[in-house]
């Protein structure tokens, strides 16, 4: 049987979802804006990517050319490579520095957690530019990380930026550095909305405050990380700015990107179709990241769901 | 009740100064939108009452607002505008221009402008700008305007083909001419060392092991800048085969040839001797000067122009070397072949604005005035035309021991921005900053190049 107030609920709905014309309205600027600014552009990147448009005259159609080249060019490797090395930097160093920090704080007893809450989220709220100048300054040759090591008498300096190997893991740590705070503000959000019973329940059975936020706090967070997640992940893969900035792409482009390649080839080389080519290979990846994502939360999510309609139905058939 | 009141009247307030922030926002936003888009709307605005007026607006004194995207960075750039916008004011009396300032960004603004049909009346055109531009009509043919302005007659017999596109037309009045990648050095410095100025890459290797010895950087690179690294293969390229860079660009040569093959061993031995600084790669053009200037780097590799604000900094510390060869004989037949060249860049005209034919006139009016006041006050005589101005002092030493090398020079290459095939560009700038790196091998670079170009 069920209760009153959810049949009540249930029928408004419907009643609701039966209006069309009400559906259509609400959903329309949404999708108008959407359909204007991200669909048909991403539709037009996939159609000049057959093309050897150069930006300003008439393209010509050449089939899968640019693909073909794409998949032959040396950087196009080096870029996925970097694309996954960033992603992968960026994802560890946010999701479990937020995680700690987020932690930290909520602790009500813990001295200091206002002034820190703010001092993580910081760096958010500052400009790219201004970061990657700072870091700049600290990690370029003559910086204050080598003269740190010359004061210290040791011998560790490194040419951070310039390296061809090591310089893409810096440029992913400054990356994570700025962004780490935004991801501990959705965690802290994430952590403030689990009710204190459940807190104070497990201090009843005996269990410890690490094993109560392994049990706990980070079960429940589950759809916030799948949030932290894709903009982590998404972000590897679209990275620019910071490479634009710290290296130019260098040295020989080993700091490039897919991003990097299409910003390269459309007003380098004037080559737009290449260029779109590199971008739609960029947007078919972060789709298949976020597919991928979406289908591991998917099977515990419908799991999870399914179990609670089930006891649901028990408890109300009683 | 009294909760009620106080609730709705501090509702009421909040909205009412919501509301009158929006208006004032907007108002600032329109405010500051208008002039965001002055430089460009001014244009349309005098160019709708241009049209109005028709070409009669020049007679009848009414003023027309060109505007024009330049460099307007230093005073290499700064001094002859300035120069030329006093200059224009008397010739052209209701003219008046309207600055955008040129970004440094690879034409990236330029071509978006074009894209969006927001083109400038008068631009400063590249090499690549002009061929592209090309292909979609949207650089003005000059041909007409430089015969009856006298323009070609101006024209230093060496810079002819300097005005000329691939196709035979004028697309840009140039007012650079031919211009050098001179290999700057510290006088003091090598003196103070008891070094001589190399001749051959051993008297150079030499210099490099002195000159770390002592903690100074043999030779400061801005590294960030791919035409930097280029013109330091391209030193050494041309010591090999006088094409240089402009051969491999024209398809002349190539770089599997034995020349280019010996120039990247070269290069990439000089890096592992230590000739540039660890951090070349991400040094700035700012950081590598301030290197050189302040004694901490003993070479420096930079155009001609950079002569003027050397001999300011130095005086008679600095001078220029002719490149160090892999012997003596080829250090001597290779003084009559520099790094550098000229291009078919300068002032181009938007065949779209409603006053083109007028802009085409300022067009070829200001190159005139550049060059004047790059002979006057920046004491460049590498200018494209013949002004029959004189410096308003001495050539510094460093130019005027340029000038009488002029006569004897036989070849010369290009610089990054006087290439042709935007793809060999492209790779050349990447592919030699990864050999000044010192981690990509000679080998590497001539495999890269191989496919880049094929």
């Amino acid at each position: 049987m069920w209760p009153p107030d959810l049949l009540k609920r249930n029928n408004t709905m419907k009643k609701y979802m039966g209006n069309k014309l009400a559906i259509f309205l609400f959903v329309l600027p949404a999708l108008a804006i959407f359909l204007i600014f991200d669909f048909f552009p991403i539709i037009q990147v996939f159609a000049y990517s057959f093309t050897d448009w150069n930006g300003l005259t008439t393209p010509n159609f050449l089939g899968l050319k640019n693909y073909i080249d794409l998949f032959n060019d040396r950087v196009f490797y080096t870029s996925n490579r970097n694309q996954l090395i960033f992603a992968i930097v960026i994802t560890v160093y946010q999701m479990l520095f937020a995680t700690i920090f987020a932690i930290t704080i909520s602790d009500k007893k813990m001295k200091g957690r206002k002034f820190l809450r703010v001092a993580y989220f910081i760096p958010v709220i500052l400009s790219v530019t201004v970061v990657c100048q700072l870091w700049s300054a600290i990690l370029s040759g003559q910086g204050l990380l080598n003269k740190l090591f010359e004061a210290f008498g040791s011998d560790y300096t490194q040419n951070w930026l310039g390296d061809r190997y090591k310089a893409i893991y810096v440029i992913a740590f400054v990356n994570a550095w700025q962004w780490m705070g935004y991801q501990f503000a959705l965690i802290v959000a994430g952590i403030k909305s689990i009710p204190a019973d459940y807190y104070e329940a497990a201090k009843i059975d005996g269990c410890s405050n690490v094993k109560a936020h392994m049990k706990i706090t980070i079960p429940l967070l589950a759809e916030t990380y799948k949030f932290c997640l894709i903009i982590s992940l998404t972000g590897g893969i679209k990275a620019f700015t910071e490479m634009n900035i710290l290296t130019g792409g260098g040295p020989n482009k080993s700091t490039f990107t897919l991003t990097y390649m299409m910003y390269n080839a459309a007003f380098k080389k004037s080559d737009y179709g290449y260029g779109l080519a590199s971008a739609s290979i960029m947007v078919i990846e972060c789709m298949l990241v976020m597919l991928v994502i979406n289908f591991i939360f998917r099977e515990k999510n419908q799991l999870k769901e399914e179990e609670k309609s089930k006891k649901r139905r028990l408890s109300y058939g009683n | 009740m009294k909760k009620k009141i106080l609730s709705s009247l501090l509702c009421a307030t909040v909205a009412a100064t919501t509301i009158i922030g929006c208006g004032q926002s907007a108002q600032e936003t329109s405010e500051s939108t208008t002039n965001a888009t002055a430089e460009v709307s001014a244009t349309e605005a005098t160019s709708e009452e241009a049209k109005t007026e028709e070409t009669t607006s020049s007679d009848s004194g009414e003023k027309v607002t060109l505007s024009i995207y330049t460099q307007y960075a230093d005073d290499d750039t700064k001094v002859p505008y300035d120069y030329a916008v006093e200059q224009l004011k008397e010739a052209f009396p209701n003219v008046e221009l309207n600055l955008i300032v040129q970004a440094q960004d690879d034409g990236q603004t330029l071509k978006t402008l074009a894209a969006t049909g927001q083109l400038p009346d008068i631009y400063q055109a590249s090499t690549d700008i002009i061929n592209t531009f090309r292909e979609s009509n949207q650089i003005m043919v000059l041909n007409d305007v430089a015969q009856s302005t006298g323009f070609l007659d101006k024209l230093y017999e060496a810079n002819k083909d300097l005005a000329y596109a691939e196709d035979g037309n004028i697309y840009a009045f140039p007012f650079s001419g031919q211009e050098y990648v001179l290999w700057y050095y510290n006088k003091a410095l090598f003196e103070e060392n008891g070094l001589e100025i190399p001749q051959t890459y051993d008297d150079l290797k030499n210099c490099i092991e002195v000159f770390k010895s002592k903690g100074i950087t043999p030779l400061a690179l801005f590294g960030q800048e791919g035409w930097n690294t280029a013109a330091a293969y391209d030193v050494v390229a041309t010591r090999y085969t006088e094409g240089g860079i402009k051969a491999l660009d024209e398809g002349t040569a190539s770089i599997t040839d034995e020349a280019y093959a010996s120039a990247a061993k070269t290069l990439e031995e000089l890096v592992a001797a230590g000739l540039f600084q660890d951090s070349a790669t991400t040094t700035n053009y700012d950081q590598a000067s301030e290197m050189f200037l302040s004694g901490n780097a003993a070479m420096f590799i930079n155009g001609q122009w950079y002569i003027e604000d050397a001999t300011s900094a130095l005086g008679e510390n600095v001078d220029w070397m002719f490149y160090p060869a892999a012997d003596e004989a080829s250090y001597e037949a290779g003084k009559s072949v520099f790094s550098g060249g000229g291009s078919a860049s300068g002032f181009a005209v938007n065949p779209d604005s409603e006053n083109a034919e007028l802009a085409a006139e300022v067009a070829e009016f200001i190159t005139e005035k550049y060059c004047e006041a790059k002979v006057m006050y920046r004491h460049n005589p590498l200018v494209a035309l013949d002004t029959g101005k004189e410096p308003d002092s001495e050539y510094p030493a460093m130019m005027k021991k340029l000038s009488d090398t002029l006569p004897t020079i036989t070849a010369t290459t290009k610089f990054t921005w006087g290439l042709t095939n935007s793809t060999f560009n492209d790779g050349i700038q990447s592919e030699s900053q990864g050999l000044v790196s010192g981690q990509f091998t000679a080998e590497e670079f001539i495999a890269d190049m191989t496919d880049i170009m094929e």
